[in-house]
């Protein structure tokens, strides 16, 4: 068995005095930055990427770090939707449906000890399938030339939006902004400098980092700033802590059907956290009995979204490991990483750099048991970080943001980049516009460009080689359904609105 | 109507930068699709998109997760765009701490801080941020005027 062969190895990588120390490292911060108001999984891993870099980390342990924050920010997101009834991040607005109601009802440790144990669950499952599933994707992804990879990103951007529930025109719209953000800079081929106006700032492009601190942190800055205040107290957190058997084995058939609807959708590009815990959510709901009292704080509906989202953190890895396309927003940002790295994701990682990818995968494991372990006792202390203000976490936030994009070429102009971008970033926040389409198409905009170029430079210039492998076509074939697929589910939206008019006319 | 606005300004800025693209060509061509095809292509796609924003017939239901803007809100947020703006100025010029103590007290202020508190919450985190970053982490910043007086 290789696999196990290859497992062993990462273990052996992951298991290093060093790396556990900055795995236990990466969760806690993950926890804390989950769990806070404003600060997701995006912008904590885009924050300690100039850190890992000063420090002088490794790339299997900058790796291990931001896997470790990327896990922890999942867990950590359910605290503040539990007690406060506000989601630290995106894909924990699901539990805050069921959740706040328990804590309402006096049971915030059982909820909270219950959906520690569902991430847990969840994570272990979408890690065992990263096992069984990366290398067989790795294996097959060596087969993919320049017009197969176009194709295949040309698939995670319509996926992007296929899957996006009620907007996929204005998905679309922003993951193409982001593509043609990537075109900013001096173009690598031809050494023509393309829309930097002059600008020597501009001239090896927008630094991720930048975009990324500018689209997240600034645009959540000014959000926070028209929530300031809400007057919610935090519930107290008192009463039985842990959950019991009865109701460990009552949600324990919801936590296994959600694990593996959670990995699926993490591992399709552009899909994510969010959707997949949405997605939980609601098909729980459709298959429970009619006694169920979800919404009103059912065990189910608390487990559900809390299993799927760490499923999807895990399963998004194995996109970016084997093809170099992220599934997530979190997953853009490691890759955006490794490329600092000097490394290139994607079918030769497993060849070439074994303890990379296989240490990556054995410390989701490790990171696993250790939030488990760290959330259920210390749950208590984490609660008190709830109680910073507003007044003092938003500075901070503002200044570490500011800092992490003056370390990376320390010019002021990038700060004032990141000013603009933010602006414009809160803009399309309000106007519906998704951001993380943005940040993925940014990611994806270089190499789309570079593989379209070098596939037609294969085939001097004839557009046919974009469809002449039976896998560009079969891709070709998917990318078809996704456009299908919202056009689909408006015209039935439609039918039943028809439908209702008649009916209530009749 | 917010929606056409911005579909109206995209489609205006695609444009822009289609006549600026236009001009990028390599002096010599090395490959078949040069630095200019796939910008292009994007702005084309672009533009066809936002134009469909802007004629598609309006659906009439709004059921939008953030909350309207009013006016007292939107001068918070001007303010808040300024500091951060000065913020960005001051930074090398005046050094990490004092600007960010300026800084971090007027954000503190903005949200809802009382002048003591903003004070010492202002110092506290600007102090301790560069003690973190610069210490701790290894992560240089611009010390200002400041850098005189440690020699």
């Amino acid at each position: 068995m290789d696999t196990l062969h290859y497992l062993g190895i990462g273990f052996g990588v992951a298991l290093t005095p060093y790396n556990l120390l900055t795995a236990f490292c990466g969760t806690l911060i993950g926890t804390v930055v989950g769990l806070l108001p404003g600060l997701g999984p995006v912008n904590g891993v885009a924050l300690l990427i100039p850190i890992a870099f000063a420090l002088g980390l490794p790339p299997e342990t900058a790796l291990i770090l931001l896997a470790a924050v990327y896990l922890g920010c999942e867990y950590g997101g359910r605290i503040s939707s539990i007690l406060l009834n506000i989601p630290g991040e995106a894909s924990a607005v699901m539990t805050t449906l069921d959740g706040y109601p328990l804590a309402r009802q006096g049971k915030a440790g059982v909820a909270l000890s219950l959906s520690a144990w569902s991430s847990f669950i969840g994570g272990t499952i979408a890690t065992v399938g990263v096992v069984l599933f990366a290398p067989l994707l790795a294996q097959w992804a060596v087969a993919f030339g320049p017009a197969e990879y176009f194709v295949l990103m040309v698939f995670a951007i319509t996926c992007l939006a296929g899957m996006a529930d009620n907007k996929p025109m204005k998905t679309a719209i922003a993951a193409m902004i982001g593509l043609f953000l990537s075109c900013v800079g001096i173009d690598a081929n031809s050494g023509v400098y393309r829309f930097t106006f002059g600008s020597l700032g501009l001239a090896d492009g927008i630094q991720f980092v930048v975009l990324v601190l500018g689209l997240f942190s600034v645009s959540e800055i000014l959000v926070l700033l028209e929530r300031t205040h809400h007057g919610q107290k935090a519930v107290k957190a008192s009463g039985r802590m842990l959950f019991n058997v009865k109701e460990g084995a009552f949600v324990l058939a919801t936590n296994l059907r959600s694990g593996v609807v959670g990995f699926v959708l993490g591992v399709l590009p552009g899909a994510g956290a969010t959707l997949a815990s949405a997605v939980a959510y609601m098909s729980e709901k459709r298959m429970a009995r009619h006694d169920n009292r979800f919404g009103d704080g059912d065990l189910r509906g608390l487990a559900a979204p809390e299993t799927a989202n760490s499923a999807a953190a895990c399963g998004s890895m194995v996109p970016m490991l084997t093809l170099g396309v992220p599934g997530s927003g979190t997953t853009a940002v490691m890759l955006g990483a490794l490329t600092l790295y000097n490394i290139t994701p994607g079918p030769m990682l497993f060849q070439n750099q074994p303890d990379i990818v296989w240490g990556l995968i054995a410390s989701l494991f490790i990171a696993n048991i250790m939030l488990i372990i760290m959330n259920v006792p210390m749950v208590r202390v984490f609660t008190r970080i709830l109680s910073v203000p507003t007044w003092a976490l938003v500075p901070a936030i503002a200044i570490i943001t500011s800092i992490g994009v003056y370390a990376v070429h320390s010019t002021t102009f990038d700060l004032f980049l990141m000013i603009g971008i933010g602006i414009c970033g809160y803009i399309l926040r309000k106007l519906d516009y998704s951001l993380s389409a943005v940040l993925l198409g940014f990611i994806l905009g270089g190499m789309m460009e570079e593989n379209l170029r070098r596939a037609l430079s294969l085939s001097n210039g004839e557009l046919g080689i974009l469809w002449g492998s039976p896998i560009a076509l079969a891709v070709w074939g998917l990318v078809a359904v996704m456009i299908a697929l919202p056009i689909w589910r408006a015209w039935r939206t439609r039918q039943s609105r028809n439908t209702a008019v008649a009916d209530s006319r009749a | 109507m917010h929606d056409r606005l911005f579909a109206g300004c995209t489609l205006l800025l695609c444009l822009a930068l289609v006549v600026v693209g236009w001009a990028y060509q390599a002096p010599f061509a090395y490959e078949p699709v040069g630095p200019r095809a796939f910008p292009l292509l994007l702005l084309a796609l672009i533009g066809c998109a936002v134009l469909y924003q802007l004629i598609r017939p309006s659906t009439g239901q709004h059921a939008q997760a953030e909350p309207a803007l009013d006016r007292h809100v939107g001068r918070k947020i001007a303010l808040c765009v300024a500091a951060l703006l000065l913020y960005a100025t001051a930074f090398e010029w005046l050094g990490f701490i004092p600007s960010s103590v300026l800084f971090a007290v007027a954000m503190a202020r903005l949200y809802g801080a009382s002048t003591w508190q903003s004070l010492i919450g202002g110092v506290v985190i600007a102090v301790g941020l560069y003690l973190l970053f610069d210490f701790g982490l290894d992560v240089p910043l611009p010390l200002g005027p400041i850098a005189a007086l440690e020699n």
